[in-house]
């Protein structure tokens, strides 16, 4: 009993003395995945108002070292101990024996721990005791097996300073490394070149291919002087590049305006190492890093919404508030106009006023152009809702009134028969950005909107239309994923403002 | 009902009119057009250019070629398209038949799963499939249509189980009748999926909220209080009354039979319309454009008409006059 007349008195109570404001916040909050969605796009505003902040490197950097790369792992142990974490450096390296092309992590050494012929130990590390660098000359040996048999086919020594994790490290480790295979493109390429040698007819005779590897010598410069080593290793050290926040890198604009050099996270690339990438979301044709391009593009795909829809609904008050106000012939005109904008199917007539335009204009002007032509197609509609609620808003005593006390028409319309359109325009601007949003990311698909090597969500998307593309490095689908995230959020958010402004919810 | 059909012809005529006015102007004024890319051409003289400029009619002023155009539409001419030197009738008579296939088996399914689905959703208010299908509705309204053809894509490319583009195989010629419907309908089902899916959910939002409408009005309590079955009371009474607003929807849907695919047809390699006259657009093939504007506008007028007489038919409070 006394719950009950608790919760009345509690009623009675916000009825009383909380303000409209905070009945619609209240009632706004009972709704859960509205207010998520209102988390997730907040956050995704700060990223994209803070790109430069949050992007680890330049969107319009290109490392041509690095096309497609895959996400860049990072370790959490070395040696199977658990450490700071760090990244290596990577290489897209064409397989001499599979001729496929894949990424592999570099082993650079940083400290060698010999055991030489005479059997004294001694140990080089990488800027200790005037030790410069490392270089190793390398023995690769290419086999064939036919009928069982393996045969040389090929001696080819090399100098490298580094070795490739998983595929010749144990030249290193053990002094010998060994990759076999069977595929079908080594035993073409090898029964192309020695065929006639070993009397082959078919390729098929390639049981399998093989390349061996072996450690000859080590040079080491020490002192601006070069050591030549024949030692066997017992111990090594690799480089690890440290993974950290806030750390400096490229310079970057804060708020377009601050020059500033410090990044959410980054990788410590303390040697100027080109092949140390910190790809978290993987790399672009370009080698140009997803995330950092994800993160900037969010900024045109964010703003071209909200700014959109600020033009179409100026434009949609102006016209629908006019039509709707004053009717007769300006009426008859304007929303006759309005039907026929609306009959042309949108995306053509989008195409079609972005076809009428110069294809190769800077970026800047694409995107006003872009916001232009998406709020041209945008505000037939709400003008003709706009004049239907102004028609019956005109037949209101308030209206008459103001009318009465002589109040010019444009101040009746503007002070007293628009601001009553709000709530309508509320939700239907939330409910609208996201259509916005598949515009632009739509033309920019389609290579209309926003060019290279400027960055866009659907721009992204088209680099992924190959189908080979696309099952190399799926992760150039991840913008249409943000594409996704973005316009389910402005749909939850306009569906929760919707049923907070409804006065039945405000009670 | 005739006379209706007839008065609503004849006010279309002007909107049509000014519909291919105002696509010949936006034609128009594009800088540059067809040309350009002969003039950039060193190998192409100035006599042959002038030529094809008296050939196209491109030299005449605009208001010459808008009414050549209108003329031949009159007599059944849609014009010459300059990329590929054919008719452009025949050209978009080639592509209507793949596109209609594409856009008509989606249509369907995503009406008969959405009108489906919607009726489910609407009976079973809040219960757990409801709240599964409302939160996969606002999904799949999110996603946009070509991103979910490249996820679909790399799905075919993935497990191999479809062909990843195209409309026929390869060996399409020398399959049997039968062997090439099926052919056909193993390369429709991705693009028709990406294409559905997208609308699918718009239309079970609004049939659901449509049904639970009608489902409060007295005469559906009246119905179940006289003791009438449940099926009854909702395929009888309550659907009929629910229906109406989504006809007004078929209309439109009817409008995007053609252009609508674009972006699959774009992304799956599907020789449409769509991907027609996105190409026509980018060379500046100015008739084609035009001819796909005018029947997009027809469609839409047709529809629209359709969809007014199919409410008459279905809705007797609404009389046609």
């Amino acid at each position: 009993m006394t719950e009950t007349n608790n919760n009345n008195q509690k009623i009675e109570f916000e009825e009383k003395y909380l303000t409209r404001g905070q009945l619609i916040w209240r009632a706004f909050l009972r709704h859960r995945p509205g207010v998520i969605a209102l988390c997730i796009l907040i956050a995704m505003y700060i990223l994209a108002i803070f790109a430069d902040f949050f992007s680890p490197y330049n969107p319009i950097e290109q490392s041509l070292k690095h096309t497609y790369s895959p996400p860049t792992r990072i370790h959490r142990t070395y040696k199977s101990v658990k450490t700071k974490p760090y990244v290596l450096p990577m290489i897209s390296y064409v397989d001499k024996v599979t001729y496929e092309r894949t990424y592999k992590e570099m082993l650079f050494p940083s400290k060698l721990v010999l055991e030489k012929p005479d059997g004294s130990i001694v140990t080089y590390e990488l800027g200790k005791d005037g030790v410069e660098s490392f270089k190793f000359s390398v023995n690769s040996i290419e086999s064939i097996k036919i009928d069982g048999q393996w045969y040389d086919v090929k001696k080819s020594p090399r100098t490298t300073d580094y070795f490739l994790f998983g595929y010749n490290d144990e030249t290193l480790s053990k002094g010998l490394s060994r990759v076999e295979t069977t595929s079908a493109v080594a035993q073409e390429m090898y029964f192309k070149s020695y065929s006639s040698k070993f009397g082959l007819t078919s390729e098929y005779q390639i049981e399998a291919v093989a390349v061996t590897e072996s450690l000859d010598t080590i040079v080491v410069k020490k002192d601006g002087k070069f050591e030549m080593l024949k030692a066997k290793v017992i111990d090594y050290d690799y480089k690890t590049y440290p993974v950290k926040w806030f750390i400096r890198s490229w310079n970057g604009k804060l708020l377009w305006l601050f020059p500033m050099n410090i990044h959410l996270f980054g990788v410590e690339n303390y040697d100027n190492n080109q092949y140390v990438k910190l790809f978290i979301l993987g790399s672009d044709l370009y080698g140009r890093d997803v995330w950092s391009r994800i993160v900037f593009a969010s900024r045109i795909s964010l703003s071209i919404g909200i700014i959109g829809m600020i033009i179409t609904f100026a434009f949609a008050l102006l016209f629908g508030g006019i039509s709707g106000y004053y009717g007769g012939l300006i009426d008859e005109g304007l929303m006759r106009f309005a039907e026929i904008i609306m009959s042309i199917p949108g995306f053509y007539l989008m195409i079609m006023l972005r076809a009428m335009l110069p294809l190769d204009l800077p970026s800047t002007q694409i995107y006003i152009l872009l916001v232009f032509i998406l709020s041209f197609i945008g505000w037939a509609g709400t003008s003709r809702v706009i004049r239907g609620m102004v028609l019956s808003i005109r037949q209101r005593e308030f209206v008459e009134a103001a009318v009465a006390i002589g109040l010019p028409n444009s101040k009746v319309l503007a002070r007293h028969v628009l601001p009553n359109t709000a709530t309508y325009l509320i939700v239907n601007a939330t409910l609208r950005i996201p259509g916005y949003i598949l515009g632009e990311a739509g033309l920019s698909f389609l290579g209309l909107g926003i060019r290279e090597p400027y960055a866009s969500w659907g721009l992204m998307l088209a680099q992924a239309q190959d189908v080979y593309i696309m099952t190399k490095a799926p992760w150039l689908l991840i913008p249409g994923i943000f594409i996704f995230i973005t316009v389910i959020s402005f749909n939850f958010v306009g569906d929760a403002l919707r049923d907070a402004l409804d006065p039945r919810s405000l009670g | 009902m005739l006379k209706y059909i007839g008065r609503r012809l004849i006010i279309s005529l002007p909107e049509l009119l000014i519909i291919s006015l105002m696509i010949f102007l936006i034609m128009y004024a594009a800088p540059g057009d067809f040309l350009d890319q002969y003039r950039l051409d060193p190998s192409v003289s100035p006599q042959r250019l002038k030529a094809m400029e008296e050939e196209f009619g491109l030299n005449k002023p605009a208001i010459v070629q808008y009414l050549t155009w209108l003329k031949n539409v009159l007599k059944g001419n849609l014009g010459y398209s300059f990329y590929y030197r054919r008719p452009v009738s025949t050209l978009i008579w080639e592509r209507v038949a793949a596109t209609l296939i594409l856009s008509l088996i989606s249509l369907a399914s995503s009406w008969i799963l959405g009108i489906a689905l919607g009726v489910f959703t609407a009976l079973k208010k809040y219960s757990i499939g409801d709240k599964i299908m409302t939160f996969l509705a606002f999904g799949f309204v999110a996603i946009p249509e070509f991103f979910l053809g490249l996820v679909l894509l790399y799905f075919a490319a993935k497990t191999g189980w479809f062909p990843i583009s195209g409309m026929k195989s390869v060996y399409y010629s020398s399959l049997s009748t039968w062997e090439r419907f099926k052919d056909i309908l193993w390369h429709l089902i991705l693009p028709a999926t990406a294409l559905s899916l997208g609308s699918f959910a718009g239309l079970m939002r609004y049939m659901r909220g449509s049904l639970l409408d009608v489902l409060n009005e007295d005469y559906v309590v009246f119905a179940r209080a006289k003791g009438m079955p449940e099926r009854v009371v909702i395929f009888k009474h309550a659907m009929r009354n629910a229906i109406n607003p989504m006809i007004t929807f078929l209309g439109f849907s009817i409008s995007g039979l053609l252009g609508g695919a674009l972006f699959v047809e774009n992304v799956f390699g599907w020789p449409g319309m769509g991907r027609l006259v996105y190409q026509a657009l980018i060379q500046q093939d100015m008739y084609i454009v035009m001819a796909s504007g005018l029947i997009s506008a027809v469609l839409l007028v047709a529809g629209n008409l359709v969809a007014d007489i199919l409410l008459a038919l279905v809705d007797p409070r609404v009389r046609l006059s």
